[in-house]
């Protein structure tokens, strides 16, 4: 009379305890005369060194890419990758796409149908005809 | 520009010690050319706050004029492994200090030391085997104490399996790769501090070879517990199919070196990072929390791990030996009995009360389901209030403790 185990490997749940932020790299590019680089570049001067700063868990590479428009590379955990274009933005337009990639989740972006998705089972159960009482059966 | 932008001529003139005080001997930046020249600016305030080294009165010489040619405590000559780029200067390891939420007491020198896996640095005061051995400890003492006090009830085989579970190697492998761990292609000198380093097992290796590896890749006969995997037909047809490329590299391999895969460096990482929270950030308390808000948060369904050989039978001797009635499974309700799609509800009584139920498409499926029902509902008893977990008391002995409920265990016969 013997109970086995059954081999079973434990699910992340990101954010139940622990937060990992998903972006783990993002990498600036530039290009030294360009015009299309003018924002990009007063980005890098100005505001970059806080946006490390506000963000530790990010890695942070800024290299030029010249004679090519200016992008900003997001690196996912998920290994994928995202890269935005950023020609010709301001400042603050550079840096809301900078936010941008650090916020996503490195995902293809995809339609969210259900208002819940959970490892968890329902709380409420699964109706059974065999077990509602009187009138209720028929009600779901 | 890097996050921690320090210069390289800084850096130099700031003594680094591993973890455990032995100095890291820097022989390939070292040069006299930099020691003339760096020995003005001894000042190096580093930029991040987890500088693994305090700073020395200026009067100590920190840069040697010759470089040494052996390193004290070392056996070996060979600097294999400790990379020319300072744990300090990393930005994928500042990041990954970052990402984890580390305190700033944890420097990033025992990180870096982390990741250094056994098989990549023999040198035990560089890699992380200690670590490694007393994070697993530490997750084990979490674990198996959450478990337990969780369901009191869990036969001997399903916290094992829990726990294998919650800390195995592929558990473990995959907390690791959840904070973006990458492992570098191969360890070496030039490999940034932010990588996990291991020598990779070569191609077409048998996994039996491999230290820690489970299960076998190679097909065993029937009935045979101990495989001869030295001459058998089986092992040398699979043998037969790898490429002369495959060949040569796992011949490459010496038989004495160790070589390990991707998921048991990355467990072995995450055991070590564990034993750095522990060693740096607060002691027991900070690791309660760390392995809790990291491994023990993550979904496992330990009502799924139950495989019962006889649930009837074993019911049957629990209701023995708990002084209830013997159990009697009654039919509840029934449709289609005669019809391709029966379906039967049965529930299983001692007594007058109801231990469990079952939905079956035939009475005697039914009745184990029922059976089963009822042995889940014992074992995964857990305290409706929540018994207090004992290391509750190990920063804070005078906090009140509840002690657990401590079961006599599962049925045996």
């Amino acid at each position: 009379m013997v109970v086995r185990g059954l081999q079973a490997v434990s699910k992340a749940q990101n954010g139940v305890g622990a937060f990992i932020l998903q972006c783990k790299r993002l990498e600036f590019n530039y290009c030294e005369m360009s015009g299309s680089s003018r924002g990009m570049k007063a980005f890098l001067k100005t505001r970059l060194a806080t946006f490390a700063k506000e963000n530790p868990g990010v890695e942070i590479v800024v290299s030029p890419r010249p004679k090519k428009h200016p992008i900003i590379r997001g690196s996912y955990i998920n290994k994928r990758e995202k890269v935005v274009c950023v020609r010709n933005l301001e400042v603050l337009q550079v840096l809301q796409k900078a936010e941008l990639l650090r916020d996503a989740s490195g995902d293809k972006i995809k339609k969210i149908n259900k208002p819940v998705q959970s490892l968890n089972d329902s709380v409420r159960g699964i109706w059974s005809p065999y077990h509602a009482k009187g009138e209720d059966v028929y009600k779901v | 520009m890097r996050r921690v932008s320090r210069s390289t001529w800084d850096s130099l003139t700031v003594p680094r010690r591993c973890v455990c005080g032995h100095p890291i001997r820097l022989n390939d930046l070292l040069s006299s050319s930099f020691s003339t020249s760096s020995s003005s600016s001894s000042s190096s305030s580093s930029l991040s706050p987890a500088s693994p080294s305090p700073s020395r009165p200026s009067s100590i010489p920190t840069i040697r004029s010759k470089p040494q040619t052996t390193r004290p405590f070392s056996t070996t000559p060979s600097l294999a492994v400790i990379p020319s780029l300072l744990p300090t200067q990393s930005a994928k390891l500042a990041a990954l200090h970052g990402r984890l939420e580390l305190p700033n007491k944890y420097p990033l020198a025992t990180l870096g030391r982390a990741l250094i896996d056994p098989t990549a640095e023999s040198e035990h005061h560089l890699n992380n085997d200690g670590l490694s051995n007393l994070g697993n400890v530490l997750l084990g003492y979490y674990t198996s104490e959450y478990l337990m006090v969780q369901y009191p009830r869990l036969p001997y085989e399903i916290l094992k399996t829990a726990m294998n579970g919650y800390i195995g190697p592929e558990a473990l492998a995959a907390v690791g790769t959840g904070w973006g761990v990458e492992a570098a292609f191969a360890p070496g000198e030039t490999v940034d501090p932010g990588l996990l380093q291991f020598n990779r097992v070569a191609p077409g290796t048998p996994m039996y070879k491999v230290q820690g590896g489970v299960g076998f890749n190679i097909p065993r006969k029937r009935n045979k517990m101990v495989p001869n995997f030295e001459n058998n037909p089986s092992v040398d047809a699979a043998l037969a199919d790898e490429t002369p490329g495959m060949k040569a590299a796992r011949e490459a391999q010496r038989s004495g070196q160790d070589a390990t895969t991707l998921h048991l460096a990355m467990a072995s990482f995450v055991r070590a990072t564990v034993a750095g929270v522990y060693l740096h950030a607060g002691g027991l308390p900070a690791t309660k929390e760390f392995v809790h808000a990291h491994v023990l948060s993550r979904k496992l369904d330990i009502n799924r791990l139950f495989q019962f050989e006889q649930p009837t039978r074993e019911l049957s001797r629990l209701c023995v030996r708990e002084g209830f009635q013997q159990p009697i499974a009654r039919l509840e309700k029934e449709t289609g009995r005669y019809s391709r799609h029966a379906v039967f509800i049965v529930g299983v009584y001692s007594g007058e009360e109801k231990l469990g139920e079952g939905q079956g498409s035939s009475l005697p499926e039914a009745k184990i389901k029922a059976a089963i029902s009822a042995l889940k509902g014992w074992y995964l008893y857990s305290p409706v209030t929540g018994a207090d977990l004992p290391s509750k008391t190990d920063g804070h002995p005078g906090l009140p403790f509840s002690p657990a409920v401590v079961d006599v265990g599962d049925v045996v016969s």
